[in-house]
């Protein structure tokens, strides 16, 4: 006979000598905790999108007064009104997409849910990266088109500026220092997600390709 | 209300563990592991037992949590090198009518099995348990045609396994 019906067979012939739980333990297993993968997806997610809503509360008094004084109050409102309303959709999409998520749903459903919620936040993530990038560099377009005045309006603000430095050398230390911080930043966060993902969807995936596969 | 719904609950799960057992016992290496395992899966089909409505049997509904929270719920522990200590007492109940090679035979099919991945040996599972080819299908989300072609392509493998 074949193996594996072999097997088949004895499966249900004989019982494996499984450990016997009692009534009470399976009842105080019900007061444990879990520690599911979803659970962890669900804590990390809000993180990071409180860690995201958060940083925009970062911004120092300073950096406005400097904004507002080189005229740009106005245009930060705007951004900020679109900035907030894709916040908001982003965190509705991402509730929604969780509230979907159901144990009993069949193993493939099961991972394409989990998967699509991780999606929304990382779609929240390259939208938040984005962002900053774009506006990081179109308010330094603007800044160097008005290098001038940018300098006269740090003079006044930081005194050591406008008496140690010339102009040049002014507008290299601070464009130079802007590109240095962006890209440092932009290294961080890669490499935190890069460790978040490895290690909470790595084996996740390789089971979703594999049932993919099946459909090929 | 809750008290009962429970005691209605551990009361069910208590008669039909030893579906979970097995599916720990595939999916995990070590007594620790499976007992953990067993905890989570004990988690989730608690939470999710308020929507059973009991229009299938419990046992039935208990396949779906049970391999999802193995598939992809349940988070391995990193608890020093994974052993294999209860790979030698998985099918040991000693059967007088059998001589030993098929005793030989049946661990050493437990064992590829067990070698399997996590979606394929999913499948082999719910095979041993004589699921049909609709409710496999059912259960994983694929259709009926491919759990066909798949599971005649994973007995094909172990085969091949076992009769190099």
């Amino acid at each position: 006979m074949d193996q594996l019906e072999l097997l088949k067979k004895e499966w249900k012939n004989r019982e494996q000598d499984f450990p016997v739980l009692s009534f009470d333990e399976i009842y105080k297993m019900l007061l444990k905790k879990s520690s599911s993968v979803i659970k962890w997806i669900f804590i990390i997610s809000i993180i990071e999108i409180a860690f995201w809503i958060g940083l925009n509360f970062l911004i120092p008094e300073s950096s406005k007064q400097i904004n507002a004084e080189m005229g740009l109050d106005l245009s930060f409102i705007v951004f900020n009104i679109i900035h907030y309303c894709i916040f908001a959709f982003f965190i509705i999409l991402f509730y929604k997409n969780y509230q979907a998520i159901q144990i009993t749903d069949s193993v493939k459903d099961l991972m394409q849910k989990i998967l699509k919620t991780r999606r929304t936040v990382r779609y929240f993530v390259y939208y938040n990266v984005g962002a900053a990038i774009v506006s990081m560099i179109a308010v330094n377009i603007y800044y160097y088109t008005h290098k001038e005045k940018l300098f006269e309006v740090l003079s006044v603000n930081f005194e050591d500026i406008g008496t140690n430095l010339t102009i040049d050398q002014f507008t290299t230390v601070f464009f130079g220092a802007q590109v240095v911080v962006g890209i440092l930043l932009i290294g961080f966060i890669a490499f935190i997600y890069y460790l978040v993902y490895g290690l909470m969807l790595r084996r996740l995936k390789h089971n979703y390709v594999e049932l993919k596969k099946m459909e090929d | 209300m809750n008290k009962e719904l429970e005691h209605n609950f551990v009361k069910q799960l208590e008669e039909n563990q030893n579906v979970v057992h097995k599916i720990c016992r595939l999916y995990t290496r070590n007594q620790d592991a499976h007992n953990d395992l067993f905890q989570e899966i004990t988690i989730q089909l608690w939470k999710a037992f308020p929507k059973f409505r009991g229009e299938a049997k419990f046992s039935t509904w208990m396949y779906r949590v049970a391999l999802n929270t193995a598939i992809t719920l349940y988070r391995k522990k990193k608890r020093g090198i994974q052993t294999q200590d209860y790979e030698s007492i998985s099918f040991k109940i000693a059967s007088v009518a059998y001589d030993d090679t098929i005793e030989e035979q049946l661990k050493l099919m437990y064992v590829a099995v067990k070698d399997l991945n996590d979606i394929d040996k999913a499948l082999v599972f719910l095979y041993l348990e004589d699921k049909s080819y609709r409710e496999i299908s059912e259960t994983m989300g694929i259709s009926e045609v491919n759990a066909r072609v798949k599971m005649n392509r994973i007995k094909e493998k172990l085969r091949k396994i076992l009769n190099p």
